[in-house]
Formats: C-alpha cells, structure tokens, sequence
C-alpha cells in the first residue's frame, strides 16, 4: 500500500524509542504526543508489548490521543526482533495508521523492552532514540551494547531520581559523551516535562524537517 | 535547507549520465556520502561535500543507492554517493573457534560475511566496540585479527 500523506513531503516520518523495560519510553511518548500536536504535528503510535497490550491501552485510555491512532503490536518473543530482524508486523501497523490518517506526520514506534543490545531496523524507523534511568543506576551508559552506542538520541531520563538512588548524573552524561562521541544526549524527567521540547528540536532537525 | 523528495534517475542512467559530465565540468555535481546505513533511512538530513543543507523525504518504497540522483536541472544536480564499507576480519584458529566465533557474532546481531574461511564484520560503529568483544579470543589465539586484501 502506498502511502498518500503528511504536509509536503511523501509520507510520514517514523521514529523508533526503545530502551530498558522501566525505563520511560511510554511517558516519554505522553509527553511527546501533546508537544508535537502543539507544533502542528499529527501524531500516531505503535506499541510493542510480549504478549500484552499494556502500553497500547495505556495510551488509548490517557485522553492524549485519538484511541484509533494506536496500533498494538504483540511480539510474542524477543522483543527486538519485531524492531530489528524481522519488522514487518510493525511496518504493516504504520502503514496502516497512516492510510486510515493521511495527516500523519510522525509515527512513533515504541518498543517492547529490550536490554543494551537493541536497535532499530532502519528499513523501519528513520530515526531513533534509547531510553535509559538515572534510576537504573549510574553505570549503564559505561556498559556501552548497541542501544547506548548506535542510537540518533540518547534520553536519559527519570533525572529527578538521581539524587535518590545516588545516581551521579553529571557522571552519566560525561560517560554517555565518551561512548557515542558526537551523537547527542538528553537529559529528561518525564513527571515535569524537563527536557521533553530538547528532544522535539532534534526530531525536528533530523526528520520534520521544520527546524 | 534544501527539500528532496524524489529520485530521478541514477546516475548510470544513459542521459543522465552525460548530463553529469556536463555539469561536472562546471563543478556543479555536488555529492551527499552517505554511509551504507543511512541509505535505509527514508528521511535523512545531510549535507552536501559543497555545503548545501539538504532534507531528504522520500515515500516508503523508495531507497537511496549509490548513484542515486536527487536534483538535476541546468544550474547543477545532487547525487548520493556511498562510502565504502569498512569490514573486520577474523581467521578462526580451528573447527571449535570457528564454531565459537559464529555463536560470538550472531549472539551480538552483527552483520557478517564469509570468504575463504575468513569471517568479515561490517563496522556500524566505534572499531574498537568489537575489537573490545574479542579481545579475549585474540590474546587468547582462538582467532587472529586478518587485514583487508
């Protein structure tokens, strides 16, 4: 099916967030979906859950969204490899969404969970982000594995809860930049929207084009 | 920024080709290198080897090749080129390292290829990721590191 779409350019762009189960990613796609359709930008999803729909429904219920502009997809088994080795199921969810939504411009694509290893198929997804915690402990970014190394964006989030599990996010950051060298970093706390408008400036220099 | 969203031929193509050539005498190809990875991205914002900001949107089914041409017209053309592929390569010492190797890469999802017993990496990030990964089986002599013919 080909798509009809979205503004002046051919079709939708498709972004990819994955990262750590825990990690973030479905708030960080409620903050995103409400600043993106402030800048004019339609929004649809696609979830990957094992063998729920959990993230699916939490979006259809979260009244951010119209619920028929997310997509569920359950991968059954190891959830890369519906992002990676074989992304058809979520490649058929995305077009789609965007046939029954010809206004689409951006199509989120979350995965279900993964470890350091993860990435993106880029037969899938134009661009993508990895999502990782101050929570999960300070160290993560030194463990490097694809996610951490290979993405377009790294978030690290849930920066409000550095002090409490004595994460030194400064530390983070400093390893994070020694990993990826010129790919960018950022720095978000979903709760309060911090740094949520660094991440739209990205998408929108690297794939909406509007920046 | 400069916005491409199509592809209008390659540049092998008969008239195209020689539409290059004649701009070329001009200095007026200009050319996006582009790494094999991002030529599966369908939006990409890149820039020219003369500076030109370019974003690039193109629809689903399409696919940046090498030769791919982006604008042509009288004032000058945009092609993709694609820079050549950097591979590691590793020579299993035996059978059983040959067997490890395998499991190795494939565990870690790398992209291979296989000549003459020899076992190639494609390098989609920092060398020294994937030297790090083996550095035990280096020093330990299960594989030895093969330099590119």
């Amino acid at each position: 099916m080909k798509n009809t779409v979205s503004g002046n350019f051919p079709a939708a762009a498709r972004i990819g967030i994955g990262g750590p189960v825990g990690s973030g990613k479905t708030a960080l796609i409620e903050r995103l979906i409400p600043a993106l359709e402030g800048r004019g930008i339609g929004v649809a999803v696609v979830t990957n859950d094992l063998v729920t729909r959990e993230d699916a429904e939490r979006l259809k219920a979260s009244g951010l969204i119209n619920p028929n502009k997310v997509r569920a997809v359950e991968t059954g088994a190891c959830p890369h490899t519906a992002i990676r080795e074989d992304p058809t199921l979520n490649i058929q969810a995305a077009d789609e969404l965007v046939n029954l939504f010809p206004r689409t411009g951006i199509v989120i694509i979350e995965s279900g969970g993964d470890n350091l290893a993860s990435t993106f198929s880029l037969d899938l997804v134009d661009y993508w982000l990895f999502v990782i915690d101050a929570a999960g402990g300070d160290d993560i970014p030194r463990k490097k594995g694809p996610g951490i190394v290979r993405s377009d964006l790294l978030v690290i989030n849930k920066t409000d809860l550095a002090p409490y599990v004595g994460s030194d996010l400064e530390q983070m950051k400093v390893d994070a930049i020694e990993v990826r060298g010129d790919r960018p970093i950022v720095l978000t706390n979903c709760a309060s929207g911090d740094g949520i408008e660094a991440i739209i400036d990205h998408l929108s220099q690297s794939v909406l084009f509007d920046a | 920024m400069r916005t491409l969203t199509n592809i209008i031929g390659y540049s092998t193509d008969h008239d195209i080709s020689g539409q290059l050539h004649a701009l070329s005498y001009d200095d007026r190809v200009e050319y996006l290198l582009l790494n094999r990875e991002d030529t599966h991205r369908h939006r990409l914002r890149v820039t020219t080897d003369k500076g030109t900001d370019c974003a690039i949107a193109l629809d689903r089914e399409t696919n940046l090749e090498d030769g791919s041409v982006l604008s042509l017209d009288d004032d000058g053309a945009i092609v993709v080129r694609m820079k050549q592929e950097q591979w590691l390569n590793f020579k299993p010492r035996d059978a059983a390292a040959a067997l490890e190797l395998g499991y190795f890469a494939g565990n870690l999802h790398w992209r291979v290829r296989f000549i003459d017993g020899v076992l190639g990496v494609a390098i989609e990030g920092p060398e020294k990721f994937y030297l790090d990964r083996l550095a035990s089986h280096v020093s330990s002599g299960l594989i030895e590191i093969v330099a590119n013919e």
